[in-house]
């Protein structure tokens, strides 16, 4: 797998709190390949932005991170602070999910893209490098992209800010583009726009993006391949078609029922019973197993291994070959 | 809400058949596992109510009960303590001036041979008793200005909040120093210059939380039902802002204290013959050189009623503040929305939290 | 006073012009505002002081033999007036040839007093600005990026008792220290305890240095936690996480992002702070027998001085007006999000 852009290999993160040990994410191994999408997919809480902010080592004092993370075959974990400061902002990027307080309220915008610029090239001068963010405020989609440089942050609404900081992300062609719920903090009628913006600018910038959200209905349009997450770890990987048409675990199925169909031909939207399970202390066996329709006792016994169940496409259920069956049964 | 699960699980186990007796069980077991690990998480389905919370964040709170066994300790001492020495507070015996600390004299004499324990003693206790005289009557004008601004609004708030404006113009420390020279000699009169001039900040806070809280929905509720002014204030209001006031009264409390004994260090304040535990600093200042524990022994005790006092206010605040740190409850959610709404209205009058910051500062009685 | 505008639709060139004028037109309605709640204020103070003070204390005894020294004070100060109207006395005289009076306990004129002593002031009250300035600016950084470690608590435990003592025992303490235990212990005496010489710069910064420190150290106790806790909350904003995502170094994050925003509240009370010092400590001046406005409204009060003492008041009152002022227009400066309008 020599190709792939950034690589995750059994990254744990936990949080030691007075109460024990928070296992946020577990056991995460996946890659990403240059230039592609991939959209990570599950309720809050289910460790999507942990696993994100472990990439870019901007996780809390308290988490334990441990596993290999690999980009372009540097070690994210383990290199130097230096090595880190000088990967962040510049080879991977991040766009944060409330644009109202993720941008520094007292300086003003295009001095926040100068700043992202010259810290990872010093030669450019701040002349160029303000044109430069000029021409990027312009590039997201920003009407007067010179007058609103020089505005503050408030001064913006709130998809302008979102598109002002995708224009401070892509500020350094970054190869990877990770975007944490880009749209959630947004008015429904502006969330498209920003993933139009968002889309534009990754086809342009050739960059990879690992696209987070809890949006199924987001992730149908704008990814390359879908990892859906829950209670901490990966449930199913595939790609777009496979995830949404050939899915082989319950828990995406149960996801996928619980949301309007595409094309409106589900009728009745079905929710998932129960609620997500405590991280602190889960249920022994399949994190899903309370609240799944497919439970058997074999759940409880040890946590699902990933099976293999196509070409890209992984699923972790120990009862994958009989699901088949057994859906048909159910419904 | 959790137990009734339990009591219906297990009148279902009673019907189930056998098998089925098993994975009911499981089930149930995992319940009250879940529940146990809410509880460890203070997710805990059965809300507790606001005292039961407000008193186990105040019992947790180490510092609070530092604060209330050594303010218990030091009424003890004064109290007490004459009671158990054979001296007078103002018995002179000028055979024995300037003694050092012994088993008759426990701090020793001053220079006209007075007993310098029962003088701290007492002391001690006319300092607190100007204290709390001064932060009840501040308080209670305080809280009356700021509901009555709050709750009507309008021009009454105008006029209370000019008001207010006024009494911060005025330069408070030497308005204070030229009645307090007047009036100080009785603790009632001192008190009350006190709390003449430190009402304003409980005004401004008590304006503060009426304004959020006459926002919220219940009491927009009860006015929809047809509640009466009073009946709104007296049964919703009220009760909401008795938990600012107490933290409030208990920081003026310290305030005032540190206020009255350096007024009665310059003379201003407590007159012969009684005696606080400025003047008696004030009366040994002349022989510092010499004979510095004199002096400094009644500023010890001032520091430790202060210090005790502040520690009882943070444990009342963590306590009896619902928009503290370390509380996630939906009520301080709501508080905080309240709060933010309220900054917002008064951000149109000029930005309130610079006079919080400016009435902090007054507040450490800087002279 | 301070409306918050989202939107100012002003072209950028002209931007700097704009807020100059508007920053000139806020100033100025803040001032027409200030003075007639300042002239109320002292017509208040000056009914408060003349109902209280009486120059004429001393003569009662000796009445009738002293009538003409009586009658002369009573004719300075116009104590023959109804008291409600001897305000407007001393307003029209400050107008008037008469100026601010004469002061009997000085035996100057008032204005002369106010000059030289305001200066000695603010000898002190510069320097112990500063020092708590730096001091606590530093310590609230340092307590903020290491919350809960020991030096952390050590600090809050320091303010704490810094909080809960009055300023004569701290100056008590300090002269103890600095002025008497040190000479006992060392033979040396590094500092003088208070009088000012003046006779060049060494010898000033030896008496200035004790005062000056003692008020330092009062105002760091409160603007230290303070900044603390306004280090803390800007520290955990989401912008912080931003600025560390773009790759900047750790001391540019907190230095020039954090800071920023966390000084705001904090300029605020410095200062507000700093009105107070350059009003005068009575208390601290006088335990370091500094000839400061401090010391000076002691005498004042204890002679009975009104000319005086109404000019330390005004002094005082203008000065809280000012610095109030400046406080905020320092934070309409700082933070862009308000606007001073």
């Amino acid at each position: 797998m020599s190709d792939a852009l950034l690589t995750v290999d059994h990254l744990n993160v936990g949080f030691a709190t007075r109460a024990g040990i928070v296992r946020a994410a577990t056991d995460i191994t996946f890659e990403i390949h240059p230039g592609e999408v991939l959209a990570v997919v599950g309720e809050s809480g289910s460790g999507k932005s942990v696993t994100a902010l472990a990439l870019m080592r901007l996780h809390p004092d308290n988490a334990i991170v441990t596993g290999d993370v690999l980009f372009e075959g540097c070690d994210l974990l383990n290199m130097s602070d230096r090595e880190m400061r000088a990967t962040r902002g510049n080879d991977i990027a991040m766009i944060f999910q409330d644009p109202m307080t993720a941008m520094n309220p007292v300086f003003a915008v295009g001095d926040q893209i100068v700043e992202t610029i010259r810290v990872h090239d010093s030669s450019i001068s701040k002349q160029e490098a303000w044109t430069k963010s000029v021409d990027l405020l312009k590039l997201v989609g920003v009407p007067e992209p010179k007058r609103r440089a020089s505005q503050y942050p408030h001064e913006y609404s709130g998809g302008m800010r979102q598109r002002a900081m995708i224009a401070m992300a892509i500020a350094n062609d970054p190869k990877l583009l990770i975007a944490d719920e880009p749209t959630t903090a947004l008015d429904v009628t502006v969330q498209a726009q920003v993933m139009e913006v968002l889309h534009e600018v990754q086809a342009e910038t050739g960059s990879a993006m690992m696209l987070i959200t809890h949006d199924l209905g987001l992730v149908a349009g704008s990814a390359d391949r879908v990892q859906v997450m829950y209670a901490s770890r990966l449930m199913e990987t595939g790609t777009i078609d496979q995830i949404f048409y050939e899915s082989q675990n319950p828990y995406t199925m149960a996801l996928l029922d619980s949301i309007p169909d595409l094309d409106g031909h589900r009728e009745q939207l079905e929710p998932i019973p129960g609620n997500p399970p405590s991280l602190l202390n889960p249920p022994s066996g399949c994190a899903f197993r309370p609240r799944c329709a497919f439970a058997a006792d074999v759940c409880a016994a040890e946590v699902p291994p990933t099976v293999v169940v196509g070409d890209q496409h992984e699923s972790r259920c120990v009862r994958t070959r009989e699901l088949e069956t057994l859906g048909g049964e159910i419904s | 809400m959790a137990s009734s699960t339990l009591v219906s699980g297990s009148a279902e186990i009673a019907m189930a058949t056998e098998f089925e007796i098993d994975s009911q069980t499981d089930e149930m077991l995992e319940t009250s596992m879940e529940l146990r690990v809410a509880d460890v998480e203070g997710l805990s389905e059965k809300p507790k109510t606001f005292g039961q919370l407000a008193r186990e964040r105040f019992f947790g709170h180490k510092l609070a009960i530092v604060g209330v066994i050594g303010l218990i300790l030091l009424v003890a001492l004064f109290w007490l303590g004459p009671m158990l020495s054979e001296w007078e507070f103002d018995e002179r015996n000028v055979a024995d001036r300037l003694l050092g600390p012994s088993s008759e004299h426990w701090f020793g004499t001053d220079e006209i041979g007075r007993d310098l324990f029962v003088r701290t003693a007492r002391g001690g206790l006319y300092s607190m008793r100007i204290g709390l005289i001064a932060a009840v009557v501040a308080t209670v004008t305080g809280t009356a200005f700021g509901a009555f601004a709050g709750f009507f609004g309008g021009v009454w708030d105008g006029i209370v909040s000019n008001l207010v404006n006024l009494v911060l113009t005025v330069p408070a420390i030497i308005v204070l120093s030229v009645f307090a020279n007047k009036f100080g000699a009785s603790a009632v009169g001192l008190a009350l210059v006190l709390a003449g001039l430190l009402w304003t900040r409980i005004a401004r806070v008590v304006r503060g939380v009426v304004l959020s809280i006459k926002e919220q929905e219940y009491i927009m509720a009860a006015r929809a039902a047809g509640a009466s002014n009073s009946r709104i204030m007296f049964r919703h209001l009220l009760p909401n802002i008795v938990g600012a006031i107490a933290v409030e009264v208990t920081l003026l409390l310290g305030t005032v204290i540190v206020l009255e004994s350096t007024l009665s260090f310059l003379g201003l304040g407590v007159k012969p013959p009684n005696a606080s535990l400025g003047t008696l600093v004030a009366d040994a200042k002349g022989d510092i050189d010499s004979d510095p524990i004199r002096v400094l022994t009644p500023g010890i005790f001032i520091i430790l009623i202060v210090l005790c006092v502040n520690f009882l206010g943070d444990g009342l605040r963590d306590a009896l503040d619902p928009r503290a740190k370390g509380s996630d409850s939906s009520e301080a959610k709501n508080a905080k929305k309240a709060a933010k709404k309220a900054r917002k209205q008064s951000g149109k009058q000029g930005p309130g939290y610079i006079a919080e910051a400016r009435t902090d500062r007054t507040s450490i009685g800087k002279i | 006073m301070c409306v918050m505008v989202c939107r100012p639709s002003v072209p950028v060139h002209t931007t700097t012009d704009r807020s100059v004028a508007t920053l000139f037109a806020y100033v100025t309605r803040r001032v027409l505002i200030s003075v007639p709640l300042l002239v109320i204020a002292m017509y208040l103070v000056h009914v408060g002081v003349s109902a209280t003070v009486d120059p004429r204390s001393d003569f009662y005894l000796c009445l009738p033999r002293c009538q003409e020294g009586f009658d002369s004070i009573t004719e300075t100060y116009a104590l023959d007036t109804n008291i409600f109207l001897r305000p407007f006395t001393y307003f029209a005289d400050l107008f008037s040839g008469d100026g601010l009076g004469f002061s009997s306990s000085v035996g100057e004129p008032v204005g002369e007093v106010m000059r030289t002593r305001g200066w000695n002031t603010a000898m002190v009250a510069i320097p112990a600005f500063l020092l708590g300035a730096v001091l606590s600016l530093l310590l609230s950084v340092y307590s903020a990026r290491r919350q809960y470690s020991v030096g952390d608590y050590f600090f809050t435990g320091l303010s704490f008792i810094g909080f809960a003592m009055p300023s004569f025992v701290l100056a008590l303490i300090i002269q103890v220290i600095f002025g008497v235990k040190l000479e006992e212990w060392f033979g040396i005496k590094p500092f003088n305890t208070g009088r000012k010489t003046g006779e060049n710069f060494w010898e000033l910064l030896r008496d200035i240095t004790l005062p000056a420190v003692s008020l330092a150290i009062l105002g760091i106790a409160a603007d230290s936690r303070f900044g603390r806790s306004s280090m803390l909350e800007t520290l955990n904003q989401d912008y912080i996480r931003t600025a560390r995502a773009k790759g900047l170094t750790e001391r540019t994050v907190v230095w020039k992002h954090a800071l920023r925003n966390g000084l705001i509240p904090l300029v605020t009370l410095w200062a507000l702070g700093f009105s107070a010092l350059l009003s005068g400590s009575v208390v601290t001046e006088s335990i370091f027998s500094w000839p400061g406005i401090g010391q000076t409204f002691l005498r004042a009060l204890g002679d009975s001085d009104l000319d005086l003492l109404m000019a330390i008041v005004m002094f005082t009152g203008v000065l809280t007006v000012i610095f109030n002022l400046i406080a905020d227009v320092l934070y309409g400066v700082l933070d862009p999000r308000i606007r001073l309008g």
